[in-house]
This record gives structure tokens, sequence and C-alpha cells, in this order.
């Protein structure tokens, strides 16, 4: 490992601690996210050289503490001119705090151990219900995750300043809504908890759906997703829906190296080789989601974790309790109705009751997922366990049309070619 | 989601943005390109040259040809596309009815294919 490569890892690590103390102190999220910024660019450039100082943490505090005060003076200097210009009187309430007085704080608090809030404090900012869920994602990816713009966008497949673009944007809207809520406990922390939540299942989504080009990079969502979930966990220990977050997602993460085939081609669950799957994951999976539904209200995570919770414990595809998923889709489709979740029942049903009456199942869904390319591949799967393979070949290869996916592309019409007509 | 606009044009439009209001629609051009590269929703795209600049490659039994002017006789050409990140399909088809050039002819709006995948 290179010096530049440490630095980086450790600089990764304090971006969001640097930040969490800052923006504890200060509020004013966006701004401190440009000071903590310049700090982390300062550091990658000199500590290479003059090597990592003694305590890196009480580094970057001071110098982002600096670059925060100097922009606070910059800009109440400007609001002083314009101020004047306008012949307006000054309003106190908007002067910048007296800057070295903050400074000296900042620096005491500097060698203090990092607070565990501040991983949550920052994703409830991140979080802001004025940006959009790719706008959630990406500064939740820099301001809390400690990835680079760079990095972030080559995760997303698009460009650094596409990327930058999207990240500065967000934080102007930010600071035009207002960054100030109500951090204690209420229903607008908790409506922006379950933001967290899924913005949380979204990146890891995002790592997960990954196959094939840049794997490297997006894998890394996945592992990024579930160490931030375990971070809010430690927060939040009681919530049920936070265990079965993170159960989810180590269950489904525990398929990925059965899920695709050397060659990059994707592998259905059910042919999947089930002794490639991880146990520690299934294993910590399992305990969480069985414990959160001992004891918390029953929410859509848990009930997505139990599902999976039941596929993973099928030594064979054959063994799988169809039953018992049955039973949990439909509970899921009473808590959390959704097309995507009938489309899985329907599978369930088919497995339980027969083809045709997860075909029944799935005639219900026609008007709500007319564009959707997964209802068509369920479909052909369905009719061909129906004995309907000129069927099944077609609507395999409607769906084949209809993806967007290169290697569901190739699955489906792979499928296609071997239905028995 | 990742979305390429493909914008068609002839030799008469083409002359609307080089002539006289030309410079009337580039501004709109320019703006829009701005106000996509603030929102974090362009990442790219260029104009072409013109369709009888084109060079047509074959390769028949073997043997390459290289002629002179486009594949197809169509009264439309490909003059250009946008690629663009957009939330919705809806999203992207609301920029490329705003391009100046959906005036006088069609754009496309297609999805680019993604090279990740969900098991089914």
């Amino acid at each position: 490992v290179s010096t530049d490569a440490r630095v980086e890892d450790r600089l990764r690590a304090l971006a969001p601690q640097v930040l969490g103390a800052l923006v504890r102190r200060h509020g004013q999220f966006d701004a401190c996210e440009d000071a903590v910024q310049e700090a982390l660019i300062a550091a990658a450039q000199q500590w290479p050289q003059t090597g990592v100082p003694d305590n890196p943490r009480a580094w970057l505090l001071t110098v982002a503490g600096r670059r925060l005060t100097d922009a606070w003076r910059s800009d109440s200097a400007r609001r002083a001119r314009e101020d004047s210009a306008l012949a307006a009187e000054p309003d106190h309430a908007r002067v910048a705090p007296a800057a070295d007085v903050e400074l000296e704080a900042l620096d005491a608090d500097a060698g203090a151990p990092p607070d565990e809030d501040d991983t949550l404090t920052l994703l409830l900012h991140c979080c802001h219900p004025a940006l959009s869920p790719p706008s959630q994602i990406a500064l939740t990816l820099r301001a809390v995750g400690g990835l680079t713009t760079a990095e972030i966008a080559s995760a997303f497949l698009v460009p650094e300043a596409t990327m930058a673009q999207r990240i500065s944007r967000a934080k102007a809207r930010i600071r035009a809504t207002g960054t100030v809520f109500a951090l204690g406990p209420g229903a607008e922390r908790e409506e922006r908890l379950r933001t967290v939540l899924h913005v949380l299942y979204l990146i890891f989504n995002e790592g997960y759906t990954a196959s094939s080009g840049p794997e490297l990079a997006r894998a890394d969502l996945t592992a990024e997703a579930i160490r931030l979930t375990r971070a809010v966990r430690t927060q939040l220990p009681k919530d049920g829906e936070i265990a079965g977050l993170l159960a989810l997602m180590l269950l489904t993460d525990a398929r990925r190296p059965a899920r695709t085939a050397p060659d990059g081609s994707l592998v259905p669950l059910a042919e999947q080789d089930r002794r490639r799957w991880n146990a520690e994951e299934i294993a910590e999976g399992v305990a969480l989601v069985t414990d959160a539904l001992a004891r918390a209200p029953l929410g859509p995570y848990q009930l997505q974790a139990a599902i999976a919770a039941v596929h993973a414990e099928a030594a064979e595809a054959r063994d799988t309790d169809w039953q018992q998923i049955v039973a949990l889709y439909r509970v899921l489709e009473r808590v959390a109705p959704n097309p995507m979740v009938t489309l899985n029942h329907a599978v369930a049903v088919a497995m339980v009751d027969g083809p045709r009456a997860g075909l029944a199942l799935l005639a219900t869904l026609d008007e709500q997922l007319a564009e959707s390319h997964r209802l068509v591949a369920v479909r052909a799967h369905l009719l061909e366990l129906a004995g309907d393979g000129a069927g099944a070949r077609e609507a395999y290869r409607e769906a084949a049309r209809r993806t967007t996916s290169l290697p569901e592309q190739r699955y489906l019409e792979g499928r296609a070619a071997q239905v028995v007509v | 989601m990742k979305y390429m606009v493909l914008i068609y044009d002839n030799a008469r439009t083409r002359e609307r943005f080089s002539g006289e209001d030309g410079a009337e629609l580039m501004a709109e051009v320019n703006a829009i390109m701005k106000e996509l590269t603030e929102s974090g929703e362009l990442i790219g795209g260029e104009a072409l040259g013109d369709p009888s600049t084109t060079k047509t490659i074959r390769l028949a039994g073997g043997v390459a040809a290289i002629t002179d002017g486009p594949y197809a006789e169509a009264k439309e050409h490909l003059g250009g596309y946008l690629m663009l990140e957009c939330e919705t399909p809806e999203r992207a088809a609301e920029i490329a009815l705003r391009w100046p050039s959906s005036r006088f002819s069609p754009l496309e709006v297609r999805p680019v294919m993604s090279p990740g995948g969900a098991e089914m």
C-alpha cells in the first residue's frame, strides 16, 4: 500500500468525524461540508510530503474551522457591502460569530473522541426532504461515507463534473431551504429517519445490481451501505426497521458470490450454488431479523428480510418453504402495498398453488406495471411452468426488448432460446 | 437512468440555426445546456457535421467500400445528440421538447443500456 493510499484511507475515515464535529458546533451543514472538503484537499496535498500529523483529526478540524471562519468573514464583508449599498440597517443576527473564539473552542474539541451521534446527525442532514433521491445518495456518500466526488461518479457511471454539479446543487438547495430542523424526537425526525433508511437501501441496491463493467467501485457501495446502516443501528438499537434493513442487506449480499457465473451472466436464485452463499452474513442476518420480529413493531424491511431469511435457510431451492413466503408476502402487501411486492407474491403463489394461480395474480398488475420488463419476465417464467412454451418464449423476448440492463437482456434471451416449445 | 436524445434535422432546419434567427436559437440552446449542467443532468452532447460530410463504410464480401454521403436516403438525419442522466423518462422527454429544434423536426429519447442487472 502506497503512502498516498494510506493517507486516502485515513482521510476517508476522518472526513465524517470532522464534519460531524463542525456541524454539531455550528449547524450550517452546507458551509461546514465545503470547509471540510477544502481541509481534505489540503491534507491530501500536504500529508504525503510532511507525513501524517500526530493528531490528524485535530489537524483537519483546525484547518476546516479556519476555512469556515474565512468563509464567514468574506460572507459578512460581502453582506456589509450589500447592506450599505442598500442603506439598510446591519442585521446582527446574520453577522458571523467571533472567529477566534470559535477557533479556540474548536481546537479544544479537537482532541476529544469522535461523537458517535455524528454519523446519524449527518445522515439526517444529507437526506433533506427538498433533495431528490439521487442527490441525497450523492451527498450521503460524500459527507458521511467520505467517498470522493470522483469515486461516487465512477460508481454511478457518470462524469465527475456531472456528479460535482449534483453535489454542489444539493448543498445550495439545503442552504436555500434551511438546514434547521428538529433533531429531537418527533414526527419530523422520525420521517427523516425513514428517508435515511430508504437512501441507504438505494445505495445498497445500486451496488448490488452491478455485475459487469466497473465492478469494484460499485461493490464498494454495498459495503458502504452496510457499514452506514450498522452505524445507525448502533445509535438506535431498539428500532426494528433499522435491524430489518441491515438484515435484508446482509441476507441479500450473502448471495453475491453465487449470483453471477464466471462469464458475468446472471444466475437466478433457483439455480444458484447455495454452498457459495456467505454463511456468516446469513447467520447474522437471520439472528437480526428473528430478534427484531420478536420484539419490535412490524415493518416492511423486517418482512423483506424475513422472506430473504426463508430463502437463505433452504439448503436447496426445492427445500424452500414457499407456504411461509406466501404468508409473509400477504402481510407485506398489507403493511406496504406496492406492485413490485405483488409481483414477487405472484411467484410465491405459483410455487404453492400452481403457475395458473400466479398468472391470475399477475393479471392484476397490467395497468400499474404496464411498461415493466419485470412483469413480462415473471409472466414468461410462469407460462413456462404452466407448459405454455410458445407463450413463454414470446414473453421472454418481449421482456428482453424492454429491459435496459445488458446482463438481464442476455439472461432473458437465453431463457427464450431454452424454452421447450 | 441515462438517456440519449437524438436530435434530427434536415438542410432547412440547419439553416435556421445559422440564418437570421440563428443567434436567438443558439442562445436558447446555450441556456438549456447551462441549466442542465447546473442541475447535474447533462453528461455530454455534440452537434454532428452536415450529412453530406458523412463517409459510409461497408464491408461486402471482404471488400471494403467507402463512399461519400449518408447510408440512408432520408429527409431527416441525425444532427446531434445529448446524453442525459434523468430521474424519469418523462423528465428526459420534457428536456427534448424544450430543445429549440423540436419546433422544426422530431427528436427521439432512448434509454441507454446499463451494465448492471438484478437476479431474476
